[in-house]
């Protein structure tokens, strides 16, 4: 046991936004009447539903499986009957394949069988089969982290939430520490990893009193500085190893897993349920009553602002996920999914929207960038479509955390042309290939 | 509950800072006023006329190139972001009250108009326009302005100084220190420009920018520790000189609000680092050489090497070096 300052940080900054919701307990919230599960919750390929319409389904049984390698199974989320199977599009304008549940209020639940030992291939084998992705915000499924190329020495728990305004992982690192302890120990385990580091942010001192009390966990504190949840920047942070561009944790033999998919991975395989709810962050200045809830899949965007007492008259922006990197919604048809870590409606007042103007080239993009890349030029090059500088100045290397678009004075849209950027090299590189 | 069609939307990130353009530029506006103080405290009613002028004329004149260009006085106002008013305001502090009123005029359309609009705006000078103005000034009205700044009608010093030369020309041809460190520093006594004499309110306004982290205060430091070094380094490592020439002239002014100017001046570290310290080298070379005050001449003729700093100096991706050392051991894989 040791609490460390951390060794080392990127550039970064601070950002205004305050956690509303740090000392509101979970809450679960009534089930609700019908639930939308989309079959796409997950990086990769969608799930294949293999129920029909008018099945009755119990919560926790296996309702669309997985694909391929990169996808992963999905699991009822209550007991009822599968009333629709149709392409809906969602509040984030995306076509999606839906299985709508109707609640039949029995409450039936199922869980998978017990383990019959704890072999690191087993345990690998029931975090796949459970539906576990990373619940972090980027849902690559967890399985498949968990089988590295090359060998891992250090587990690093992502406990940073460095988002402002989320707060489900502090309310689940105080209010649950020892089952994510257990689910720290059930993965180092099937990594076969001895050093555990935890990060967490300094303004979370109840969650680093908490996690230190475990002897063989080195409780890490980092500075509040976005973007500290990075995978990279918490590796660099942590253990002081630098992941170089265009290659992954593994090659420096880390393995980052977040707060959520460590008590899924407990849930999993001590208590053998599998995935089928997630905690959400409800915040903002635009909503009357900001909670952490604990709500099962596709449950309805609305049913969770009305169980927060609605909407206040002047919010503008609803946003899922965080407010850095999150997905701005066109309506509420929107229902939560395994990756969603909060819902928020903010004022005017707090995001500060204004008509972008010319760039002054003051520089503070590429002074705060945290992978040391240089948007102003990125986003020229975007604008007049010449892709092939785009790459040469690293777009590819973004990790869309938006810093520069949040500090740049002229208001420019900064990550937007980057983001179009990297879509388009993405395409002249398949292209190429073909 | 709002109607879906008064929700915003965008792309990420959905919250932004508060800092915008116009925020930087009435800080800098901010940081003029001691200056502005000193000078007025300095040289009488004749400045404060002149940086009047100066700044009206630089405002009137981006909205008229605004309206030229179609643009309703709405959206003028709507679009006006201080950078005028500094450009203005930094030429109005840079010009002697010898000059006569025109000049002023003059020089402030000539910064905004061909400088600043003609190339497209706010960002987009190729060089600052402030300093511009003042070089545009000092050639076009030579023979009405004299050889350089004259002496201002409230200096005591006088006796000394009768060909019209500022402190620093003085310095440099006759190795005059007459002057103490601490006249050059409040500006009492010193002939000069309006707003450049006074180094203590130049000092206060530099301080707020570095508070209100608009400028990094390196960078100017570099420049004036640089060319204080360089001018003693040409004039035979005689120390004596350090204090005097960094003290006198447009260095100081120039170090802190023309040379730290954003548009003009490099975006990454090291490149900032090369800049002031190739700015500082320049200057004193062109002190020396010239026989006459350079700040100005040295920022502009460095200005127009932005780009090429812009070009070839761009930082590394985050955990570059590592890349290097696993493709190593791929090789030896």
């Amino acid at each position: 046991m040791s609490i460390l300052k951390a060794k080392k940080t990127s550039h970064g900054s601070r950002i205004h936004g305050t956690k509303i919701s740090n000392n509101s307990p979970i809450e679960s919230i009534p089930t609700p009447n019908v639930v939308y599960i989309s079959t796409s919750q997950h990086i990769g390929s969608p799930a294949i539903p293999i129920v029909k319409i008018g099945d009755k389904v119990k919560k926790g049984q296996l309702i669309a499986s997985e694909s391929g390698f990169v996808s992963a199974n999905i699991y009822s989320s209550i007991s009822g009957t599968v009333v629709n199977i149709t392409d809906l599009i969602n509040g984030m304008g995306q076509n999606q394949k839906y299985i709508v549940i109707e609640n039949d209020n029995l409450n039936e639940e199922m869980i998978l069988d017990p383990l019959p030992d704890k072999e690191p291939q087993t345990v690998i084998n029931r975090i796949r089969i459970a539906g576990i992705v990373g619940l972090g915000g980027a849902g690559f499924p967890t399985a498949v982290k968990l089988s590295p190329k090359s060998s891992i020495d250090t587990l690093v728990v992502n406990g940073a939430e460095c988002e402002p305004y989320l707060t489900c992982d502090y309310r689940l690192m105080i209010e649950r520490t020892d089952d994510i302890y257990k689910g720290i120990k059930i993965v180092a385990d099937a990594l076969k990893v001895k050093h555990i580091v935890i990060g967490i942010e300094i303004n979370k001192p109840l969650a680093i009193e908490a996690f230190s009390k475990f002897s063989d966990l080195d409780v890490v504190v980092l500075k509040k500085r976005y973007p500290m949840g990075s995978e990279k920047h918490l590796i660099y942070a942590t253990t002081g190893r630098k992941v170089a561009p265009g290659k992954m944790p593994f090659d420096v033999s880390c393995c980052v897993q977040n707060i959520k998919t460590l008590l899924a991975c407990y849930e999993a395989v001590e208590l053998n349920k599998p995935l089928t709810e997630n905690i959400i962050t409800v915040s903002g200045k635009g909503i009357t009553e900001p909670k952490n809830l604990k709500v099962p899949f596709g449950t309805p965007y609305s049913d969770l602002i009305d169980y927060c007492k609605g909407l206040t008259e002047d919010a503008v922006k609803i946003i899922a996920g965080g407010p850095m990197m999150g997905k701005c919604l066109i309506n509420l048809n929107q229902y939560t999914r395994k990756t969603d870590c909060g819902i928020l409606c903010l004022k005017p007042n707090e995001i500060n929207a204004d008509e972008p103007s010319n760039c002054i080239n003051c520089g503070t993009c590429i002074k705060r960038c945290p992978m040391h890349l240089s948007p102003v030029y990125i986003e020229s090059f975007s604008l007049s479509g010449d892709y092939v500088n785009a790459e040469k100045y690293g777009a590819l290397n973004c990790i869309e955390c938006g810093l520069c678009s949040y500090n740049c004075p002229a208001k420019r849209a900064l990550v937007q042309s980057i983001q179009i950027a990297k879509t388009k090299i993405k395409e002249m590189k398949n292209n190429a290939t073909k | 509950m709002p109607q879906n069609n008064t929700l915003i939307y965008s792309s990420s990130p959905h919250i932004r800072s508060k800092i915008t353009t116009k925020k930087i530029m009435q800080d800098v506006c901010i940081a003029l006023i001691p200056a502005t103080i000193m000078g007025i405290v300095l040289f009488g009613l004749k400045a404060l006329l002149l940086i009047f002028l100066s700044c009206f004329t630089a405002v009137a004149s981006e909205i008229i190139f605004n309206l030229i260009n179609k643009k309703t006085f709405i959206q003028c106002v709507k679009e006006f972001d201080y950078s005028s008013l500094v450009s203005g305001l930094l030429l109005g502090l840079t010009v002697g009250t010898n000059y006569p009123w025109y000049t002023v005029i003059f020089g402030s359309i000539f910064s905004i108009i061909v400088v600043k609009m003609l190339f497209g705006g706010t960002g987009k000078n190729l060089v600052n326009p402030a300093i511009t103005g003042r070089i545009f000034i000092f050639i076009s009205f030579q023979s009405v302005v004299g050889a350089w700044v004259l002496p201002n009608v409230n200096s005591i010093f006088t006796n000394n100084i009768s060909t019209g030369a500022t402190v620093i020309e003085s310095l440099i041809k006759n190795g005059n220190k007459n002057l103490s460190s601490l006249d050059l520093l409040l500006g009492s006594r010193v002939p000069g420009c309006i707003g450049e004499t006074c180094k203590l309110a130049i000092w206060a306004g530099a301080i707020y920018l570095a508070v209100k982290k608009i400028i990094n205060i390196t960078y100017p430091l570099i420049y004036i520790v640089v060319e204080g070094i360089f001018a003693v380094a040409l004039k035979g490592f005689d120390f004596s000189y350090f204090l005097p020439s960094i003290l006198s002239g447009g260095l100081i002014f120039g170090a802190f609000f023309m040379a730290t100017d954003y548009t003009t001046s490099p975006d990454t570290k090291t490149a900032n680092i090369i800049y002031f310290i190739c700015l500082g080298l320049i200057t004193a070379g062109l002190r020396e050489a010239t026989k006459m005050e350079a700040t100005s001449f040295a920022i502009l003729l460095m200005n127009l090497t932005v780009p090429l700093f812009d070009k070839f100096i761009i930082n590394k991706p985050f955990g570059y070096q590592k890349q290097k050392k696993i493709k190593g051991g791929e090789k030896h894989e």
